[in-house]
C-alpha cells in the first residue's frame, strides 16, 4: 500500500473551489435576506454583483486549468460526471442572478442610461418576477456552493475526499464565508436597514461556524478512525501549522469569538453605531480561512495505491 | 465482441521495464517527461530479517465498473465493444477529473510540452497532435491487425498474459478464473479486468 499527494488539482482549483462557494452563498443569502427579511436594496445590488464577479473569476481559473478550456462546452455530454451538473448549475446560476439584479440595479442613478437600454417589457417581467428569481437564485447559489463538495468526493482512491462529509463541509463553509461576506459590506451600508441586518448575518456567521466545528469534529473522527489515506491526509493537515493556525484558529475560532462576544455585549440594540472594526476583522478571518480550508483539503488529497 | 484483458504473472517478472520501453516507442508517450502508459513497481514487502523484494507490473485495468468513465464530463472517456477504456483526444478538455478518480494512477496529462516535442521528435509520424489525458489502450491498433499489445509481446519472462477473458480456451482466461490471479483493490468495486498472479 502507498499513500501519494495527488499531483492533479493545485491552488488554481482551490480558487475555484472557494469562489464558488462564496458566490453561491452570497446570492442564496442575499436572495434569502431579500425574500423574508427585506433589505437594503443598494446593498443587496453590490452583494449579488459581487457574487457573480466571484463566480466568474472562478470559472475563469477553472478552465485556465485545463488542458483545452476552448473547448469546454463539450462538458455538457455525460449526465453521470459531476462536472456536468456544475455545468448546469453555474449556468442556472448566472442566469438567476442576472435576472433578479437588473431591476436592483435602478437604484444607481449612474447606471440608468444602461437599463433603459433594456426593453420595458422585458425590464417589467423581471420587476415582476424578481422574487420568483430570488427564489431560483437561492436554490442556485446553494447548488453552486454544494457542488464545489460534490466535485472532489467523486475520487474512490482518495479516501479523504471520498466521503459525504466533504461536501457538507464545503456547503456550510460557503455559507459561512458567503454571510462573512455580506457582513464586510454592511458595514458600509449607511442604511438603518443594514444595521439589522448585520445583526442577523452575525448570528448566521456563528451558528454556521458552530455548525462547521461539528462537521469536522466528525470529519476528522472519521478519518482517524481507519488506517488508510483518509488517516494519512488527517495528519499531514495536523501538522500543517498554516492549516491548524490559519484555518482553524484564526480562520473560525477567533472570528467564532468576536461574533459572540459581538452578539452578547455588543449592544446592537443601542441608537449609537457601534465600532464596524471587529466585524470587518471577523469577516476577513472567516474569508482567509475559507481560502486556506479548500487549498488544504486539496493539498492532503492522498491517494490510496494498493501496491 | 471479446473482454480483453490481462494476467501478470508476478513469479516471473524480473523488472527488466522491456514492457515499459515497448509501450513508449509503440504509443509515443512521452517519455522525456517521464511518463509512461505502464509502469514497474519494485518495493519492499515485510520487515527486517524477512523482506523480500516485489515486483508489480501495472497499466490501466480496464475496469468494467469504470469510475474515469463515469467522472468524464465530454464523454471522451468511453469503452468500446472490447471492453476496453479509452479517451478521444479530440473530445478531451483535460479537466482531470479522470485522474481523480482512476485509483490505479493509470492515467497522466499529455500536455501542450508534451504535444510540442512528439512533434520535433516524430515529425510526420506524430500520434498525439493535441493536448489531452491519455492512458494504456491495450494497443487496440494492434489488436485490430491480430496482435498482441506491445508490452506483452515484449516480456521476455511472459509475464503479461494478454486474451480474451470470455474466450474459455485463452491462458488469459484459464489463469484469470484458475483462483490464483486476482485483481488489485477489488474492494473498490472497480472490476478491473486486470489480474495477478502473486509471487
Ligand atoms: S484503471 Fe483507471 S483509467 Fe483504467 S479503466 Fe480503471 S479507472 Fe479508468
Ligand atoms: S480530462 Fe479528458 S478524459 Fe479526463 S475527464 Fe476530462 S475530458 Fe474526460
Amino acid at each position: 500500500m502507498t499513500f501519494v499527494h495527488q499531483e492533479v488539482w493545485h491552488w488554481q482549483i482551490a480558487t475555484y473551489l472557494f469562489l464558488g462557494g462564496l458566490g453561491g452563498a452570497t446570492f442564496a443569502i442575499s436572495a434569502v435576506l431579500h425574500l423574508f427579511e427585506g433589505c437594503d436594496r443598494k446593498m443587496l445590488s453590490v452583494a449579488v454583483m459581487s457574487s457573480i464577479f466571484f463566480l466568474v473569476v472562478g470559472t475563469i481559473f477553472l478552465l485556465a486549468d485545463m488542458l483545452q478550456p476552448l473547448k469546454a462546452i463539450y462538458a455538457l455530454t455525460n449526465p453521470r460526471s459531476w462536472i456536468f451538473w456544475g455545468v448546469v448549475f453555474i449556468n442556472f446560476y448566472f442566469i438567476a442572478a442576472i435576472a433578479y439584479v437588473i431591476p436592483l440595479l435602478e437604484e444607481w442613478p449612474k447606471l440608468e442610461p444602461i437599463i433603459r437600454k433594456i426593453p420595458q417589457l422585458i425590464l417589467g417581467l423581471l420587476e415582476r418576477y424578481n422574487n420568483l428569481a430570488a427564489l431560483g437564485g437561492s436554490a442556485a447559489g446553494f447548488l453552486v456552493a454544494i457542488y464545489t463538495g460534490l466535485l472532489i468526493s467523486a475520487a474512490p482512491a482518495i479516501n479523504f475526499w471520498n466521503t459525504p462529509a466533504l461536501p457538507l463541509l464545503f456547503v456550510i463553509s460557503g455559507f459561512s464565508t458567503g454571510a462573512a461576506f455580506l457582513l464586510l459590506l454592511s458595514t458600509f451600508s449607511k442604511n438603518e436597514a443594514a444595521y439589522k441586518i448585520s445583526a442577523k448575518l452575525e448570528q448566521l456567521d456563528a451558528v454556521l461556524i458552530v455548525t462547521e466545528l461539528i462537521i469536522l469534529g466528525a470529519y476528522f473522527n472519521f478519518a482517524m478512525f481507519l488506517p488508510t489515506g483518509a488517516r494519512a491526509s488527517a495528519e499531514y493537515l495536523f501538522q500543517s501549522p498554516l492549516f491548524i493556525g490559519g484555518f482553524f484558529v484564526a480562520g473560525l475560532l477567533v472570528p467564532l469569538a468576536i461574533e459572540t462576544y459581538s452578539i452578547f455585549f455588543g449592544g446592537h440594540h443601542h441608537a449609537e453605531k457601534k465600532s464596524s472594526m471587529p466585524i470587518l476583522v471577523a469577516s476577513s478571518l472567516v474569508l482567509f480561512g475559507g481560502y486556506l480550508l479548500r487549498m488544504y483539503v486539496l493539498k492532503a488529497g492522498m491517494f490510496q495505491f494498493p501496491w | 465482441m471479446a473482454r480483453y484483458g490481462m494476467v501478470m504473472d508476478m513469479r516471473t517478472c524480473v523488472g527488466c521495464q522491456a514492457c515499459m520501453a515497448a509501450c513508449s516507442a509503440e504509443n509515443q508517450t512521452p517519455f522525456w517527461s517521464d511518463k509512461f502508459r505502464t509502469h514497474v513497481e519494485d518495493k519492499e514487502q515485510g520487515s527486517f530479517p524477512d523482506v523480500r523484494r516485489v515486483l508489480l507490473p501495472r497499466l490501466c485495468m480496464h475496469c468494467e465498473n469504470t469510475p474515469c468513465l463515469s467522472a468524464c464530463p465530454t464523454g471522451a472517456t468511453h469503452m468500446n465493444d472490447d471492453g476496453i477504456v479509452l479517451v478521444n483526444s479530440d473530445r478531451c478538455i483535460g479537466c482531470y477529473a479522470c485522474c481523480i478518480a482512476c485509483p490505479y494512477d493509470a492515467r497522466y496529462a499529455y500536455n501542450g510540452e508534451d504535444v510540442k516535442h512528439g512533434h520535433e521528435l516524430y515529425g510526420e509520424t506524430v500520434m498525439h497532435e493535441v493536448p489531452h489525458v491519455d492512458k494504456c489502450t491495450f494497443c487496440v491498433h494492434r489488436l485490430a491487425d491480430k496482435l498482441e499489445p506491445a508490452c506483452a509481446s515484449t516480456c521476455p519472462t511472459h509475464s503479461r498474459i494478454f486474451g480474451d477473458l470470455d474466450d474459455k480456451s485463452s491462458e488469459a482466461h484459464k489463469l484469470a478464473t484458475s483462483g490464483k490471479a486476482h485483481p488489485l483493490n477489488e474492494g473498490l468495486g472497480t472490476s478491473p479486468k486486470v489480474f495477478y498472479i502473486p509471487s
